[in-house]
């Protein structure tokens, strides 16, 4: 039930001879009346006053600490910001992408009947399902150059000695950041897009076979076409969550070698408390926003009713 | 069960505010006795354990109640800063390194409380670097102030494993004296005990790192004042960045390390590490030999008697002039910042804190990792020269009884800015891995702390 409706409602049934102040009281009111309308009130002051605390009062806050104009001079002039910005473009762009592709594909393994499918699924979702600080820390030791599990591995496998991998090469570590947050993180998106998969009707594919469209051509024609609202709804969440990931790359490169790693979120930290500036530490993140604004927008336009569709 | 109505709702609301309102004064004399306080979390138990003692003896003596939280050396850090930005601040903070970034930069915005009174209670029980490494310069006041209570300061010695260096067919007695060729003593270690089959081994624990807080800072001005470039900032606190001596020492000092590192004497990480990195890496045995501050090095594995043993601590050897290098000393101590609610209860603490001998059992509960700032106790107390143990005699040595001079950020704070951009860690990684040459990368340091100094002009009445 819209608002209009519901002063469409509340005017039905006002006597003629009400004030019109008095009936735009009750419209505002909601309908409610006398002890009902304070209840309301009631229960609703503990959530704004929570909401204004913990929401509103801390973004505008951030938003007055990085308002100065001089600071974005700061920071644009900096090389490492400059590099941050790259890093953080790549790191989204390649990393959202490849995750959301490899789960569509991965929920279409899944989609196959069999109980060692079910028992593949348990094991693939494991890295989501486990805390993510224990799982970060792990890899960055085992990516270690000179004692790590793998350089281990490869030395008594192989007999040749791996290179450090998120310790001489930005290349590398940004490479080890981006496959460690895809291993994270695919397993969730392969779920969702599972549970996306698992609502298109049955029906539609038996007409496809039927029309000799399988395999390859009955997901570019049927699966697909389907999936595709649901498909570009998760890479815009994924995207905005990724913009702000700070886990992946603190704990498996922690912005290394030598600063060439960070990404916004990391690096707004790093200048707020490392250096004890919080005011650049704001504004580094704070200029991550004209990219966030417009990805906000346009998930909520994708998320009107009329647009998620099956 | 009654109902709840309007009426009951507000007559409950207001006898909440009335009883709140009486017992107001309660409260308020309660927290009139009551400071609370942030404090670095200890090393090792034992040294918590200390600190609650310290506090239970003072509320005891003193009648004051100490609310205390003791906090790990990263959290604290943010919350210190989150804390002075916001105004909402406790009455004492005290961080293990707060004497490199936070207190030099709020004393100079004349964000802390003077502590003139509570230092001067001691004064003639401190020693001259400590005593000066306490005051910092104050842009209101336009003059330097004790806006630290000293309790404790680190020096930063070698520390080797004298088995590496047996294993590889050497003596640590015949290393020589002077500062580069010490340094290049150990570097053909790396291959003779390679050659025993010791595969990841690296000579040299050169901490080049870009990530602070002090372990980068720390290693490149001892080698920058062992090339003769302690005049970059004077305790005058003018900067002396276009000195031709400090900027050969700077070349010098960076075309040493970077060079160390890429033949392949430090190991890779080293660009990278965080402050227990590279304590990690020598208990690892991932080289012979590293300088960092304090011995937490050795204190870590104090209940392994045989590893303990098997490390050597050494103080500083000459300069590469051939003369002894005074011990450049990190003096820390705790602070009250400005918007404290009770100022009178943490000073009175603060002078209960830095007396003689509460210093001296909170710090020898801490092992030794930290020394006391007072001369006199090293003297009575035979904790701190015991023979017996010669780690904290050696590093006692270094830090009490041989020539110190306290930390550049001391003179200037803009310099502490610089130490927390970790600009000499950046100079570092601008040669190695942006192929720079050491003069074009020690042009582009000085030239940013040139811009970061000229943001807190010094100018002393």
């Amino acid at each position: 039930m819209d608002g209009a409706h519901v002063l469409k409602t509340t005017e039905a049934f006002v006597p003629r001879t009400v004030s019109l102040p008095r009936r735009r009281l009750r419209a505002w009111r909601g309908g409610l009346q006398g002890s009902e309308f304070t209840w309301a009130v009631a229960f609703t002051v503990p959530y704004i006053a929570l909401f204004l605390a913990f929401v509103a009062y801390p973004v505008a806050y951030g938003l007055w600490l990085g308002h100065k104009p001089s600071l974005y001079a700061e920071l644009f002039a900096d090389p490492i910001y400059q590099r941050t910005v790259v890093n953080t473009v790549l790191y989204v762009g390649i990393g959202v992408n490849l995750k959301m592709f490899g789960a569509l594909l991965l929920s279409g393994f899944f989609m196959r009947r069999g109980w060692w499918v079910k028992g593949l699924l348990l094991i693939y979702v494991l890295p989501w399902a486990v805390p993510a600080l224990p799982s970060f820390i792990s890899i960055h030791w085992m990516l270690n150059g000179q004692w790590g599990l793998l350089n281990n591995l490869m030395w008594d496998v192989f007999g040749i000695d791996g290179p450090g991998w998120i310790e001489t090469s930005r290349w590398l570590a940004l490479g080890s950041v981006i496959v460690s947050h895809i291993w994270k993180w695919m397993p969730f998106w392969t779920v969702i897009l599972l549970a996306g998969r698992m609502a298109v009707p049955q029906e539609l594919y038996e007409a496809a076979e039927m029309d000799g469209a399988t395999g390859f051509r009955r997901f570019v024609h049927v699966t697909f076409p389907l999936l595709a609202n649901l498909y570009l709804i998760c890479t815009l969440l994924s995207t905005i969550f990724t913009l702000g990931d700070f886990n992946s790359v603190y704990f498996v490169s922690g912005g290394g070698p030598a600063l060439s790693t960070h990404v916004l979120a990391t690096l707004g930290i790093r200048d707020a408390f490392d250096i004890a500036r919080p005011d650049l530490g704001v504004a580094a993140v704070m200029s991550s926003l004209p990219l966030m604004i417009p990805l906000v927008i346009l998930l909520m336009r994708k998320l009107r009713t009329t647009e998620v569709r099956l | 069960m009654n109902r709840l109505s309007r009426r009951s709702v507000l007559r409950a609301s207001l006898g909440l505010a009335a009883a709140g309102a009486l017992a107001r004064p309660f409260i308020a004399n309660a927290e009139a006795k009551t400071a609370s306080v942030w404090w670095t979390q200890g090393f090792v138990p034992e040294e918590d354990a200390s600190f609650r003692n310290m506090v239970a003896e003072y509320e005891k003596a003193s009648g004051n109640k100490i609310d205390y939280s003791l906090i790990p050396f990263g959290p604290l850090m943010q919350k210190i800063v989150s804390a002075v930005t916001t105004g909402d601040v406790p009455d004492v903070m005290s961080h293990d390194a707060g004497s490199q970034n936070v207190i030099p930069q709020n004393a100079y915005h004349d964000k802390l409380v003077d502590l003139t009174d509570v230092v001067e209670t001691q004064k003639s029980q401190y020693m001259p670097t400590a005593y000066e490494g306490a005051q910092y310069y104050n842009s209101v006041t336009k003059k330097r102030g004790f806006y630290m209570a000293p309790y404790k300061l680190n020096a930063t010695p070698f520390h080797i494993w004298s088995s590496l260096v047996e294993k590889a067919g050497y003596k640590l007695a015949d290393a020589p004296q002077k500062w580069d060729a010490f340094w290049d003593f150990f570097k053909p270690m790396q291959k003779k005990l390679r050659d025993q089959g010791m595969r990841g081994v690296y000579s040299l624990g050169l901490q080049l790192t870009t990530v602070g807080p002090n372990d980068g800072n720390v290693l490149f001005h001892h080698f920058l004042m062992a090339n003769g470039g302690s005049g970059i900032i004077t305790k005058d606190g003018q900067p002396h960045l276009d000195d031709p001596q400090v900027k050969e020492a700077v070349i010098k000092t960076l075309t040493y390390l970077t060079t160390a590192y890429k033949d392949g004497y430090i190991p890779p990480g080293a660009l990278s590490w965080n402050d227990a990195d590279d304590n990690n890496a020598f208990h690892a045995k991932q080289f012979v030999i590293d300088l960092d501050g304090t011995i937490s090095t050795e204190v870590a594995l104090i209940h392994d008697k045989a590893q303990y043993d098997d490390i050597v601590t050494l103080g500083m050897p000459l300069d590469n002039a051939g003369k002894p290098m005074p011990e450049q000393i990190l003096v820390e101590g705790a602070f009250v910042p400005k918007g404290a609610k009770n100022v009178e209860v943490a000073k009175d603490f603060l002078k209960y804190v830095i007396r003689p001998e509460v210093t001296d059992a909170y710090l020898k509960a801490g092992l030794g990792r930290w020394l006391p700032t007072m001369p006199s106790l090293v003297k009575k107390d035979p904790f701190w020269l015991d023979p017996k143990d010669p780690h904290v005699k050696a590093y006692t040595e270094e830090g009490l009884v041989n020539p110190t001079v306290a930390a550049f950020s001391v003179y200037n704070p803009g310099y502490a800015e610089a130490n927390s951009q970790q600009i000499w860690g950046v100079a570092h990684a601008d040669v190695i891995q942006h192929g720079m040459t050491p003069q074009a990368a020690a042009e582009s340091a000085l030239g940013k702390i040139k811009t970061i100094l000229a943001k807190y002009p010094v100018v002393q009445s």
